[in-house]
């Protein structure tokens, strides 16, 4: 092609020197190589390269591990419940719960923010009111405005709301009861998730509380022999009170399909019993009514275990200690039978 | 062999004071794929629930997977897979944390079985769907959710309730193919609780059906297809003629409009249609062997125990294409 081309030879002075070899082509065909081909008898096809492959290959793979024995199954029902306030992938807890959580919690530690400050100023008059003593103690727990007014009952009801009658809305009693789970493993995991969840802002923030005044105010061993007892029975009081608001709240749940019903229900009773019984004593001057009300029992029974001046001096605490005792043994017995109802194959 | 069995139940009974809700019935499920059948009230999910060790037999025993139900329950619901027909699923959650959460519930270590459920919704289809809200799945894909918080722990046997309930003709199909790939390529055991014949019949080989608390039939599908073999015609002209011809001479035909299936009796049931079809001048156009599907011989087991066969369309259901080139009924045709 390139015949009398000596690409080494030196050019002489008139001689036109190609850029490139000359082919005969002009730079159309050499670039797209149109004429190449043009005569050929043959016929190209193109042929789209076929796709071979599967878009979804279904491929069963076996799994050779070990189940845990029961305590890791309790600990998933537990753990489902708990995480799931603090991060996703768990029970999905509604925003506006976790949101009221937050806020009750941070308004729980007025007490310890006033304490503190009270502690850095020195003011003793501040201190009096906010610091610890028998009646901060007891208020921080079972003071009616406004933790057990708004915060407390309040938390119970949005928890418990939707724990067992979600299960049975959604029918995901199925997943728990056609696996290795009693029905006492169920319910004792969600009452301890429910429960967990409100001891985390109510014990939590009283220990905060207790510890606060601790740090900022210096107190010593003396100081905490003394006052510890009492710490302890307002915790007590505290854990009363937890118990007591989940076993009816579960109950309510067992009970219903929705998460609305056991809110609202366990709110009326706290509520609607403690202002019946205090409408009953200032138009008939008789407390006896109190007894039917949730709280003003646990605030009868923890002034008498933390040693405040009682206000429902006209019966005994045992008195309401035995209100209690029902109330939380009519409670367990819906949540049990009601629990031991529920279906696996159909709800 | 009973060591091939899954479940094996003796004279088990279940009573609910005077209701005998099951009724001495002696269960074999071998491996593989069976299928549960029979009408609402049979027993059905009485026996499921029993045999979960989830309710106490009243009377008699049963095995799965060689366990005592009575005694055994927890260790049984360990080995089994147990997929409902109804809603089971948290619709705010995602599904891969949902089958996740199902795998915990079982004992599985919680990294464990965070990478079954990828792998389990892989399987079932959803791998691509696994980070949306179960609440924004079709009914396809929640079944499909549910199959693989069944499959998660790998287990020996997957009970499926009603699998197929409510799909459309592309999920159902997925959701057979995936039981049938877990019996043949996991080689898995599972008994499907259906009332939709056509599915059991393509993933199951064996089938049970209960009636009333009792054991009506039990065996393999195949075997139960042959017992009772039809030849199916379609007559032009003359179809009540011929109809008459063939019952005057004994055999057992069943008929709608120009369609109808005579009892296989012999070799000669062929030629004798034949001869009564020249006796009355009436012409055959089609001719066959009629395999009788499932729902077909569930039917006629429901008509033996004394059930009222739904309609003839049901026992006869031909094309509607095949009846199209039957003579009308002025040139003679038989009335429809």
């Amino acid at each position: 092609m390139n015949e009398g081309f000596d690409a080494d030879a030196e050019p002489k002075p008139d001689e036109h020197v190609p850029e490139a070899p000359v082919t005969g082509k002009v730079r159309l065909d050499a670039a797209w190589g149109s004429t190449e081909g043009d005569e050929d008898l043959s016929v190209q096809t193109t042929v789209a390269s076929k796709n071979e492959g599967h878009i979804f290959k279904q491929q069963y793979k076996p799994w050779e591990g070990e189940l845990n024995p029961r305590w890791m199954r309790n600990w998933a029902i537990l753990r489902h419940h708990l995480l799931g306030i603090f991060k996703k992938g768990h029970r999905p807890w509604g925003v506006p719960i976790r949101l009221f959580l937050l806020v009750v919690f941070i308004a729980s530690l007025t007490d310890v923010g006033m304490t503190i400050v009270s502690g850095l100023i020195g003011d003793s008059g501040l201190h009096s009111i906010w610091g610890v003593s028998r009646d901060n103690l007891y208020g921080h727990v079972l003071g009616f405005f406004p933790r057990n007014m708004l915060y407390y009952p309040v938390i119970a009801a949005l928890l418990v709301g939707g724990v067992i009658s979600e299960d049975r809305q959604h029918g995901t009693s199925a997943m728990y009861f056609s696996r290795p789970i009693t029905r006492f493993d169920y319910v004792s995991m969600k009452f301890l998730a429910v429960a967990l969840i409100q001891a985390l802002i109510i014990l939590v923030s009283l220990g905060l509380y207790y510890f606060a005044e601790i740090v900022s105010m210096g107190r010593g061993w003396a100081w905490i022999l003394d006052t510890f007892p009492m710490f302890l029975a307002a915790a007590l009081s505290g854990i009363l009170l937890i118990f007591t608001y989940t076993s009816i709240g579960l109950a309510l749940s067992s009970v219903s399909k929705g998460k609305f019903f056991p809110g609202i229900a366990l709110l009326s009773i706290v509520l609607g019993t403690k202002v019946l019984a205090f409408i009953a004593s200032n138009l008939f001057d008789r407390d006896i009514l109190y007894l039917l009300s949730p709280y003003d029992c646990l605030a009868h029974v923890g002034q008498a275990i933390i040693g405040t001046q009682p206000t429902y001096d006209q019966y005994a605490w045992t008195w309401s200690l035995a209100s209690l005792a029902a109330m939380n043994a009519l409670a367990l017995f819906v949540l049990s039978s009601r629990v031991s109802s529920m279906e696996v194959t159909r709800e | 062999m009973d060591s091939d069995l899954v479940i094996k139940t003796t004279n088990l009974t279940k009573s609910y004071g005077p209701h005998v809700a099951l009724n001495k019935l002696n269960i074999s499920v071998p491996h593989g794929a069976t299928g549960l059948l029979g009408p609402n009230g049979a027993g059905k999910s009485t026996f499921l629930k029993t045999i979960l060790g989830l309710i106490q037999a009243t009377e008699g025993e049963g095995k799965v997977l060689g366990l005592d139900i009575r005694t055994k329950g927890d260790e049984i619901r360990s080995r089994i897979g147990y997929m409902p027909e109804y809603d089971s699923l948290n619709p705010d959650m995602e599904a891969i944390h949902q089958v996740r959460y199902s795998g915990e519930l079982l004992g599985m270590n919680p990294i464990i079985a965070q990478a079954r459920a990828h792998e389990t919704l892989q399987y079932v289809g959803l791998g691509e769907q696994r980070y949306r809200n179960i609440g924004s799945y079709s009914t396809g894909m929640k079944q499909a959710t549910k199959l693989a918080c069944a499959l998660i722990h790998d287990p020996e046997l997957i009970i499926a309730d009603e699998p197929s309930n409510g799909l459309d003709l592309a999920a159902r199909n997925h959701m057979i193919e995936t039981l049938t790939n877990t019996v043949q390529l996991g080689n898995r055991s599972v008994l499907m609780a259906s009332h939709l014949m056509d599915d059991v019949e393509r993933v199951c080989d064996n089938f049970i059906l209960l009636h009333k608390g009792k054991l009506a039939a039990q065996g393999r599908i195949e075997d139960l297809k042959g017992f009772d073999r039809e030849i199916e015609i379609h007559v032009w002209g003359g179809a009540s003629r011929l109809y008459e011809a063939m019952t005057d001479k004994g055999m057992s035909v069943r008929r709608e409009g120009r369609v109808m299936r005579i009892l296989h009796e012999d070799e000669d049931t062929t030629s004798a249609i034949l001869g009564c079809a020249a006796e009355v001048g009436a012409q055959i156009r089609r001719m066959h062997e009629y395999e009788a599907s499932l729902e077909d011989l569930f039917l006629s087991i429901m008509e033996n125990l004394g059930y009222e066969v739904k309609s003839s369309d049901d026992l006869l259901a031909s094309p509607a294409e095949a009846r199209k080139v039957d003579a009308p009924e002025h040139m003679g045709g038989g009335a429809s």
